[in-house]
């Protein structure tokens, strides 16, 4: 091994990445609180229409979208990528060389979200669910994750073990799959629209691809990463992640259109079948997680990053079973068109995805930057906050949407009665949206508080810097030292 | 934080992650490939076959097929077809091709596949009883009349359907011609048997 390989420490690596990692969380924390409010203010419209009606920006066709967008694109994408690049680094013992240039593909990417969610308010989106980004955002947003992912896949191309772990198979196959999903996406249904019933399959197909391939395999990797490393106990096993990781990945990518859709029946029918295959990656999936912190659950429950992978890779399994469910023709007659889908996609993308994240941040964060967080009381906070209101949204949602579409199959109920009868179920969720608000200000204020401290730290280094001179022993007089030595 | 001590070790952390390296257990290939068995069998039964024209709740052509409006030739022969695999699909077999030991064989038959129709159109109205040759062989039968209780034109239909399936290739019969032989027999007719039945014109 040549010395420009040689085995770097592990706090090196972790420094390497620090200006990106609070470019790419700080948007992210920021994006997430905004997503959350405009979540909550669409909520609440379902019983109290009159609420901020008379804005145009403010109706729900346009705050609903903005909302989802917002998690999607605003939070879950750049804080998935921000702890890819960070694993990738440790687990490649390479540090992140050139940093400016993923600073600058995640200022791109945050502008990007930012005139998205400008023109979804404005009512300018696409009118394609989770694709509403025109293509003024849609352009900078590809090109700032192809530039955060090439700068990924060149820290994993500087490994020094070149035997994979398993968290490395899951990200580096997410760093591919986003590219060619969105790229597809955007061309056939935005640039050059594809005619007819086949736009509504690539719009399935690109959400399924998305939300489910895509959050798995980043969430996934950095669940098999954290759990071992929190628990100290080994991965169980590599086989098993193998197993699983060909398995989804083969399965998941069919799944997405729905049994009742009007389009013909070898794809729906593809799709449940590739659903049901899913519960073999599903159940392997829970073993590995459950073999490995058997046993380490009491020891490691103190642990905050520990609670939120655990309890995301719950909802990753719960979420998993409900899509499955979903995607049963003789089921879904009762879920179909109901709110069971939402609190799905709701359990998949914050119980699962932003929780998983939420944990490797605030696991990785205070070592990139080098100081703890300000706050380290409110992590707690925040992940009893995040827990109930996943549980006060999703909950009621999965149970009332049930309750929907039994009332929708009976003739005899009136639809407006049917729609009233939910409203007991909305106005619980409203509530839990209010706390995972408010659980995110919390992750909101301790990153924004880490990364002012990280500022004033270098504003004082400055100053001590400018200083310096008149103090020996300092930098500056060092390297007068050391010019004289050399003359 | 709590788990730095756990987690910092001396040396690089990362690496030696550990992995164990148990295997997959049997029981989950297993379940695998049922799943994939079961799958692709229900793929075959309700996919449709790739086939672009079938749309939900339908499974594929052949079901599609059953409930598109017919009209002409086609209408009459979807007509004969459900009320023979009803009414005489049980003993001659949808396929035609008899029982043996119970109904001879309507494909080929030299009683049915033949230009004239007065046999063909009799033996439904009056019934066969006794020996009878069919295509070199002989049957004890006892067959009821089938066709009295039908109307004309349902039993046109029936006779229709048998004169252009299995290989039979002969005109159609109209509800007038059956009318007319069942004026001809009468009321309550007597079974026929081989030779009342050679008895009468083709």
């Amino acid at each position: 091994m040549n010395n420009m390989f040689a085995k770097r420490d592990s706090s090196e690596i972790d420094r390497s990445c620090c200006i990106p990692l609070l470019a790419l969380f700080g948007g992210a924390a920021l994006w997430l609180v905004f997503g959350s409010v405009l979540g909550l203010i669409a909520s609440i419209k379902f019983h109290a229409p009159g609420f901020l009606a008379n804005c145009a920006w403010l109706t729900y066709g346009r705050l609903q979208p903005a909302a989802d967008d917002a998690l999607l694109y605003g939070f879950c994408l750049p804080a998935g990528l921000g702890v890819a690049l960070w694993v990738l680094a440790r687990l490649s013992q390479t540090p992140l060389r050139g940093a400016i240039v993923p600073i600058v593909a995640a200022n791109l990417w945050h502008l990007g979200v930012l005139v998205g969610l400008v023109a979804i308010l404005i009512g300018d989106g696409t009118g394609f669910a989770w694709l509403e980004f025109p293509r003024g955002s849609s352009v900078p947003i590809f090109f700032a994750y192809l530039l955060l992912a090439l700068w990924a896949m060149m820290v994993f191309a500087r490994r020094h073990e070149r035997t994979l772990y398993p968290s490395q198979w899951f990200l580096v196959a997410a760093l591919f799959w986003f590219p060619w999903i969105y790229s597809t996406a955007n061309l056939f249904l935005v640039a050059w629209p594809v005619r007819g019933v086949a736009q509504a399959v690539i719009g399935w197909w690109f959400a399924n691809n998305l939300l489910l391939v895509w959050t798995a395999l980043v969430g996934l990797g950095t669940a098999f990463y954290f759990l071992p490393k929190l628990t100290g106990c080994p991965l169980q096993s590599h086989y098993l992640a193998l197993f699983a990781f060909w398995t989804f990945i083969l399965f998941a990518t069919w799944c997405g259109i729905p049994p009742g859709a009007p389009v013909p029946v070898w794809l729906p029918t593809l799709s449940a079948v590739a659903a049901a295959w899913l519960l073999v990656p599903l159940l392997v999936i829970a073993i590995v997680g459950l073999r490995t912190v058997w046993g380490s659950v009491k020891s490691s429950w103190d642990n905050g990053p520990f609670c939120f992978i655990g309890f995301g890779l719950d909802c990753f399994c719960l979420s998993g079973l409900m899509l499955v469910a979903m995607a049963c023709p003789q089921i879904s007659r009762w879920t179909d068109f109901t709110w069971f889908g939402p609190a799905e996609t709701q359990l998949r993308l914050y119980g699962f995805f932003a929780m998983t994240m939420f944990g490797a941040v605030y696991y990785l964060l205070p070592r990139a930057v080098g100081m703890e967080f300000p706050f380290p009381k409110l992590v707690r906070a925040h992940f009893w906050l995040s827990l109930v209101g996943v549980a006060l949204l999703v909950v009621p949602l999965a149970i009332g949407g049930v309750l929907q579409g039994l009332k929708l199959q009976n003739p005899d109920i009136a639809f407006a009665d049917t729609t009233k009868a939910m409203l007991p179920f909305l106005r619980v969720s409203t509530l839990g949206l209010t706390a995972m608000l408010l659980g995110n200000l919390l992750f909101f204020v301790n990153i924004i508080g880490l990364t002012l401290r990280w500022k004033l730290a270098l504003l004082k280094q400055f100053i001590a810097f400018v200083k310096s001179p008149l103090e020996p022993g300092s930098a500056c007089a060092s390297l007068r030292r050391d010019k004289e030595v050399r003359a | 934080m709590s788990d730095e001590s756990k987690s910092s070790t001396p040396q690089s952390p990362d690496a030696v992650l550990a992995v164990s390296r148990s295997t997959v257990p049997i029981w989950i290939i297993v379940l695998t490939l049922l799943l994939l068995f079961l799958g692709m069998v229900y793929f075959d039964h309700h996919g449709g076959w790739f086939n672009p024209q079938v749309y939900g709740p339908y499974a594929s052509a052949e079901e599609l097929e059953l409930y598109q409006p017919k009209s002409g030739e086609a209408a009459i022969l979807a007509r004969g077809k459900a009320r023979y695999d009803l009414v005489c699909g049980l003993c001659h077999g949808v396929d035609g091709l008899g029982k043996p030991g119970q109904a001879p064989p309507l494909a080929g038959s030299e009683w049915v596949d033949t230009k004239g129709i007065q046999r063909f159109v009799s033996i439904p109205l009056a019934g066969v009883g006794g020996q009878l040759s069919v295509k070199g062989q002989t049957w004890s039968l006892s067959m009821p009349a089938m066709g009295a209780a039908m109307s004309d034109a349902d039993l046109a239909d029936v006779l229709t359907y048998i004169h252009n399936s299995w290989g039979n290739k002969q005109g159609p019969v109209t509800a007038d011609d059956v009318k007319a032989i069942r004026a001809k027999l009468g009321a309550h007719p007597q079974p026929f048997t081989g030779e009342t039945l050679k008895a009468l014109p083709e």
